[in-house]
């Protein structure tokens, strides 16, 4: 029904054409050119001589020591794909939906534990749950009596990992089923509430379905971004002796031999696992979008929660104190440690750790380069992203089908492999971008370019055809319907797709750490040095006034975007 | 006394104004300042490398110093990845793995012999040129003192596979520390494999870097170290962290970082100017002041740091090194499982 409607009727005489066609090129050429030079590098000889070989793909998958990393990770991406969508989507639910109180708090709570490095979360519970001298621990032996080696949390452990990836994971999934949520009108919920149904099973009847092209597309994302995390396992899984893909291909890429190829070619799984993702994810829902956003005004009124008020408020928050609170306080307090081993005394208490940050010139040029990539990528990806989301579902040119598959695969490369292909692509002519912030501009884009056509793509499903299609009729070309008509009806699409590449830009480190320059550092790069050069009171000073920046700039953002954006 | 000697060193600094080695010099400095800048790729720590280049800038204004650190594994993959794009960007290269070097020496590094390290203790210069020691530093376990007892403590590095330490251990990472990989090839030289059988069967914690143990240890999540570098440690109980150094009565590796310059340096002068100011009194005087061993006779090291002569130093040959690099991250792999 609705691909009958929205096929273009006078595909031939529209000169539009040539624009869509223009921005297909644009996107296959950003995201086919690394992926090319990574598969090259794939079936490429180790060593000067290089030259054509199946070695590589030989080596990574028979040599068994390679094979529990695929298994870790495998446990881990579906225990926080599963974790995250509950968590994300029943917060949306909640803060969308209901009459649940402080919602905004809870919002920005969400978007601060968004921006928060994944790495940095992970430094911070090690102070809280490593199982000797975490505080946590600590609480437990000091509440329940318990003997000085016993502990009830170990940060160090495949549990561990998973919880401290979930903890920055599930405000994928809250921000694409927000934004979903908020294009359903109250009207649809409350035919089901006039017909009998209460608050919960009008959730779970009516409006789950609906938003359920986003709890997929949201679940997917938190899966492959799991997936390819770098930070967090490195920090946490190591030091229990477990090895991750991502682990294990960094350890390929920092051996003797700079094992390139092995890496590329070990990390093709992940290519295969993400296709698959998409091609499911679009055979489930192929027959399944639901175009809720019409011609006729709806509007979206809170389901009152009654009694419930407060304790869904408070199964709320634990997310939250996980994520935000306790990470915070821990880093505070050791922000403010003269040293590690001294502990939470007053004369163990300095400035020194912010005076450092403040006198450090890496850090003040780092934090430029940062806003700069962050805003630009964000302004970038979401445009692109809102076109190629036009395009597929409007089935605009030829090969549109192509695109929408295009746009999602990069989410399946790890960033260190990703900056391998870049690396590979953008250091020849014509494109030799090396040294410069265009090439992590590049990376920044491509690697992100998922996140925001996945919001795009899933706002755009519930904005029917029929309004373009009226003002086609009247006689406006695509590009004027698409300006006109489309983008204002989709702007909230629009503008969490921003927000979602712009937040995840500021802490971006897997392919920084690869391409970056002495001219082109950003923060999460300056934090990992510290980390290495075993500086954790200066990151600690550093990861608050990041925080306290960035939800400043939230605010701020949010009287910029209007009362559109995700209102509570 | 003073008038006299203020004479004899004007009269020495005019005998060495007239001489040719001025005039080169004078050259040396006029191309540099053409060149206008210097990239230094650095494995020593940042507060460090920045005290350095700006002590450098300080000196020969017009000169611009740029500090890359980065890891010794990081700088030479991005070094090689670099070269391999035909991109250029560092003139002088400093790192802790000296196997690279040896891989590097032909095709990569310019030799040069930096001013004044004729008089340098002999550990601490080579022959052909390709490069000099900057700075060294040992491999030492160390402990928590809150956690345990000087009686308890370690006392070897034997002493680290007791059962006793099962889950109260952190190790590093050969694959990110080469001063790990010294130390592996020194306790396998004395205990065999099995030593660090016994080293995997108490559980340590694995972190990356050497110097990653230290705040595990410091914070009382492990209570010894089986090893980290000497100056991060000093630097760290500098501080006030209750952590103890253990001498191990089987001797320390010693780790010596070379310093070299590029072959396809863009601003080859002023590499060589530079280098020549890290071998000058000042400069090596800084690193000194970290806790680092430097050659030049001339420094003096702070309090509480043993001298050379003071430790059992075990120097692991750099060929060996190199061929058993892989072969000592293979067995870690193995036995640790990461």
């Amino acid at each position: 029904m609705q691909a009958q409607l929205s096929l273009p009727a006078r595909r031939g005489r529209d000169f539009t054409t040539l624009f869509w066609v223009a921005i297909a090129v644009v996107l296959v050429i950003l995201i086919l050119n690394p992926i090319f030079y990574l598969f090259k590098e794939s079936f490429t000889a180790q060593g000067d001589a290089g030259g054509w070989t199946l070695m590589n793909y030989v080596e990574a998958f028979s040599n068994p020591l390679y094979y529990s990393p695929i298994v870790a990770t495998l446990w881990i991406s579906l225990s926080v794909g599963v974790i995250s969508l509950v968590v994300g989507a029943a917060l949306a639910w909640c803060v969308s939906r209901t009459d649940i109180p402080m919602a905004s708090m809870i919002r920005n709570l969400i978007l601060a534990s968004f921006v928060t490095p994944p790495f940095l979360g992970a430094i911070a519970w090690i102070f809280l749950a490593g199982p000797r001298e975490g505080w946590l621990n600590d609480i437990y032996r000091f509440v329940a009596f318990a003997g000085g080696e016993s502990y009830l949390f170990n940060i160090f452990s495949l549990g561990g990992v998973v919880f401290a990836i979930s903890l920055y994971t599930f405000p994928l999934v809250f921000i694409v089923v927000m934004a979903a949520l908020n294009n359903v009108s109250s009207d649809i919920e409350d035919a089901a509430n006039i017909a009998g149904g209460g608050t919960f099973s009008t959730m779970l009847n009516i409006t789950l379905p609906l938003v359920l092209p986003a709890l997929f597309a949201g679940f997917i994302m938190a899966v492959l971004e799991a997936m390819i995390l770098f930070g967090t396992p490195a920090i946490l899984a190591i030091p229990a002796r477990m090895h991750v893909m991502t682990t294990q291909l960094r350890a390929f890429m920092a051996s003797e031999d700079n094992l390139v190829g092995l890496a590329s070619a070990y990390s093709m799984p992940m290519l295969v696992v993400a296709v698959w993702l998409i091609y499911s994810r679009g055979r489930v829902l192929g027959k399944r979008g639901f175009a809720t956003l019409g011609g006729k005004g709806g509007q979206r009124r809170p389901q009152k929660l009654g009694a419930w008020r407060y304790p869904v408020f408070v199964l709320c928050l634990i997310p939250l104190v996980c994520a935000v609170m306790l990470p915070y306080i821990s880093l505070l307090l050791t922000s403010f440690m003269r040293t590690l081993g001294g502990g939470l005394t007053w004369g163990n208490m300095t400035f020194a750790n912010y005076v450092f940050m403040w006198n450090n010139d890496a850090v003040w040029s780092s934090l430029g380069n940062t806003l700069v990539l962050a805003v630009v990528s964000a302004t970038a990806a979401a445009g692109l992203a809102g076109v190629i989301a036009y395009i597929s579902q409007r089935r605009i040119v030829w090969g549109h089908q192509y695109m929408s598959f295009l746009a999602t695969l990069p989410i399946a490369i790890p960033g260190i492999v990703l900056a391998v292909g870049l690396f590979a692509a953008y250091t020849k002519k014509p494109f030799v971008l090396y040294g410069t912030l265009w090439i992590m501009f590049f990376a920044y884009l491509t690697k992100y370019l998922p996140l925001a056509f996945q919001t795009s793509n899933a706002a755009l499903m519930s904005v029917h055809p029929e309004l373009e299609e009226c003002s086609r009729i009247l006689g406006a070309n695509r590009i004027r319907v698409f300006r006109d008509v489309t983008i204002p009806l989709f702007k909230v699409g629009l503008v969490a797709s921003w927000i979602l590449v712009f937040m995840p830009s500021l802490r971006e480190l897997s392919a920084s750490v690869l391409l970056w320059t002495t001219n082109t550092k950003v923060i999460s790069v300056v934090i990992i040095d510290l980390y290495e050069e075993n500086l954790l009171g200066p990151i600690s000073a550093l990861g608050v006034v990041l925080l306290l920046i960035t939800l400043v700039a939230i605010l701020a953002g949010f009287r910029l975007a209007g009362r559109d954006f995700m209102k509570a | 006394m003073a008038l006299t000697r203020f004479l004899v060193l004007l009269a020495a600094a005019a005998l060495f104004a007239a001489s040719p080695a001025s005039a080169a010099e004078d050259a040396l400095l006029r191309a540099a300042k053409k060149e206008g800048k210097v990239t230094w790729y650095t494995a020593v720590s940042l507060p460090v490398a920045q005290e350095i280049c700006k002590k450098f800038m300080g000196k020969h204004p017009g000169v611009e110093c740029i500090v890359h650190r980065d890891g010794s594994g990081k700088l030479y993959q991005r070094y090689l990845q670099e070269d391999k794009g035909n991109i250029h960007v560092a003139d002088v290269y400093h790192t802790s793995n000296y196997g690279h070097y040896l891989i590097l020496k032909d095709k990569h590094l310019l030799p040069y012999q930096p001013k004044g390290t004729e008089k340098f203790n002999a550990s601490f210069v080579t022959k052909h040129h390709a490069w000099t020691i900057l700075r060294a530093a040992v491999l030492v376990p160390f402990y928590n003192t809150k956690k345990v007892s000087a009686a308890d403590a370690p006392k070897s590095w034997k002493d680290l596979a007791d059962p006793k330490w099962k889950d109260r251990m952190v190790h590093s990472h050969p694959a990110y520390s080469g001063f790990v990989t010294n130390g592996m090839l020194l306790n396998i030289k004395n205990h065999g494999q099995d030593y660090y059988k016994k080293l995997a069967a108490n559980k340590p914690k694995i972190v990356q870097s050497a110097l990653a143990s230290i705040p595990l240890v410091a914070r009382g999540e492990a209570d010894v170290g089986a090893g980290t570098v000497s100056y991060g440690l000093f630097e760290a109980i500098s501080k006030g962290e209750p952590l103890k150094v253990v001498i191990p009565t089987e001797g320390v590796p010693l780790v010596s970082s070379p310093n070299a310059i590029l072959k396809k340096a863009p601003h080859p002068n002023a590499a060589k100017l530079f280098t020549d100011y890290m071998f000058s009194l000042e400069a090596q005087q800084v690193f000194a002041n970290r806790f680092l061993y430097v050659g030049h006779p001339g420094v003096k090291y702070p309090k509480g740091l043993p001298t050379l002569d003071e430790l059992k130093l075990e120097v692991i040959d750099p060929e060996v090194i190199k061929k058993e690099n892989k072969n000592m991250q293979n067995l870690f792999r193995k036995l640790f499982g990461v």
